[in-house]
């Protein structure tokens, strides 16, 4: 797992993940930390919304995934 | 024996007595146009130097036998049995006489005798002193040690033996002409192989020349570059006529062709030495002209055949191929593409849904928390007691217990239910009548404040 989960110091969000693996990776984390509790309302409210920064930034790489799909099928229909 | 060379020929015959010159010159260097040798110094010279040839048994066919029976002396011409050389053999009658069975023409002898040069007609012969006829057994018994002689030099060697080329360009034929043989082989061949080209040479294949023609034939069809294979053909015939076939001369001539040879001589039993050296051995003509071509319609059918082959082989891979092609096609994976796709999806919205889950959790407990804590502050604080018409007096942020705590001119705030009010204190009010204490001055605590003090 990566270390990325650290960044979140409450300062606001950390540098967004390259790979969907590794957004979905520190998504998990901050769940997992959000479900440990034993937070400040701060700490947790920042780390919320790093989990819904983080969920956002998933959808956008499946999102991508999904045209790319789509666009080769329909080049595949083509031909 | 080479006949004398007739320069440096021998030395002149013994040096004359006492010294005076030969009345001729005493070699033939010395011989010149003016001082000649006489016929009879030359004959002389060669007589002798034909007497020096050792003696030596030689073998051949008789040519030729002298009719005349009177004479002392018999000529004969004896043949070489593998080349075109002859010699002039003369003996003694009674030496023919004293054999069993007088020689015939044609027949092979061995004799012995020694080279005699006869000065009066200048003529050379070989002078017999022993005539005996070749017998079959000696024949045969001569044969074998050729055929060893032939095997140790190595000339049948298994690892010598050319393999015959699968469909020759022109084959050529050594055989008797119009022979069985000739006919079988040519019949045999075309027969396979319709196309056959043949170069046919018809030699003597019996008698006196029979070798010579043969080799000369074999060397013909050797030199000829399209001939790449070569049938030598007999039919059947006696021990004696296959003879020829086992001449040493023939058999080095079949060994040093380049093109491939075939013997097929006589009947299977028929072994003749030919068939040790030639590269294939067939037993009869007819077995010849099946084995130098290919069997035509045979091979049409095996191409055929395997044209069949590859094509099926092709289809059922072409075949092979598509299935397992559309195997692979068919995988979820590529069918339903988004799918993998969702189920992240599904995931994803999954771990957003718990974190929501939490935090609103997490802000309602808060809220609760807060509600609670409220409640305590408004359970402990005064309002409901303001409410219901009671008022909170304090100076500064003590609440006031003490009319000491007020005196006159102290700034006061007085909270009600709906506000604070600020006052500033007159000092103690002088208690009412009823409880004696109207004189406003300190000395005994009021009812009130005693009661107040009491109960802190």
């Amino acid at each position: 797992m990566s270390n990325r989960a650290a960044a979140t110091d409450g300062s606001g969000t950390g540098p967004d993940p390259a790979t969907y693996e590794h957004a979905r990776d520190e998504l998990a984390q901050v769940v997992a930390r959000l479900e440990a509790g034993g937070l400040g309302l701060d700490e947790s409210l920042a780390l919320w919304e790093r989990g819904e920064h983080l969920a956002r930034i998933c959808t956008r790489f499946l999102d991508g995934a999904r045209q790319r799909v789509e666009a080769a099928l329909a080049r595949a229909d083509e031909d | 024996m080479t006949p004398p060379a007739t320069a440096g020929g021998p030395a002149a015959s013994g040096t004359s007595a006492g010294g005076r010159p030969a009345p001729f010159p005493a070699t033939a260097a010395d011989t010149s146009r003016e001082n000649p040798w006489p016929v009879r110094a030359l004959a002389q010279r060669m007589a002798q130097y034909v007497d020096r040839a050792p003696a030596a048994w030689i073998e051949g066919q008789i040519a030729q036998l002298g009719r005349s029976s009177a004479a002392a002396t018999v000529f004969l011409t004896l043949r070489d049995a593998a080349a075109d050389i002859s010699l002039q053999v003369t003996c003694a009658r009674s030496t023919l006489a004293a054999l069993p069975v007088p020689p015939t023409e044609g027949a092979r002898v061995v004799v012995h005798g020694r080279f005699e040069f006869y000065a009066p007609r200048g003529s050379l012969s070989f002078r017999a002193d022993e005539l005996h006829p070749v017998g079959l057994g000696e024949l045969l018994a001569r044969l074998e040690r050729l055929r060893r002689l032939l095997a140790a030099e190595g000339l049948t060697a298994p690892e010598r033996k050319r393999r015959l080329p699968f469909l020759p360009h022109t084959v050529g034929l050594v055989t008797g002409k119009a022979s069985a043989a000739e006919s079988d082989v040519l019949a045999n061949a075309r027969a396979r192989w319709p196309a056959v080209r043949f170069r046919v040479e018809n030699p003597a294949v019996q008698g006196l020349s029979a070798v010579t023609q043969m080799i000369a034939a074999l060397q013909r069809l050797d030199a000829d570059p399209h001939v790449e294979v070569i049938v030598l053909a007999r039919g059947g015939g006696s021990t004696e006529d296959l003879l020829p076939f086992s001449d040493e001369a023939l058999c080095r001539a079949v060994s040093a062709c380049r093109t491939p040879v075939v013997s097929a001589i006589g009947h299977e039993p028929d072994h003749p030495i030919v068939d040790d050296v030639a590269d294939v051995r067939c037993s009869t003509p007819t077995d010849a002209g099946k084995r130098v071509v290919p069997d035509a319609r045979a091979e049409a059918a095996a191409v055929d055949g395997l044209r069949t082959r590859a094509r099926r082989a092709l289809a059922g891979w072409v075949d092979g191929e598509a299935a397992r092609l559309s195997r692979l096609t068919a995988a979820t994976v590529l069918a339903d593409p988004l799918a993998p796709v969702e189920r992240r999806a599904d995931e994803i919205g999954r771990w957003r849904d718990r974190g929501r889950a939490v935090i609103t959790a997490r802000i309602d407990r808060d809220d609760r928390d807060v509600a609670h804590r409220r409640a305590q502050l408004t359970a402990l604080g005064p309002a409901a007691t303001l409410a219901r018409g009671y008022a909170v007096v304090q100076v500064g942020h003590l609440v006031l217990r003490s009319v000491d705590e007020a005196p006159a001119g102290a700034q006061l705030r007085i909270r009600v239910a709906d506000g604070a009010l600020a006052a500033r204190s007159l000092g103690t009010e002088q208690p009412d009548p009823v409880d004696g204490t109207a004189d406003g001055g300190p000395a005994a605590p009021t009812r009130a404040a005693r009661r107040a003090r009491r109960t802190t």
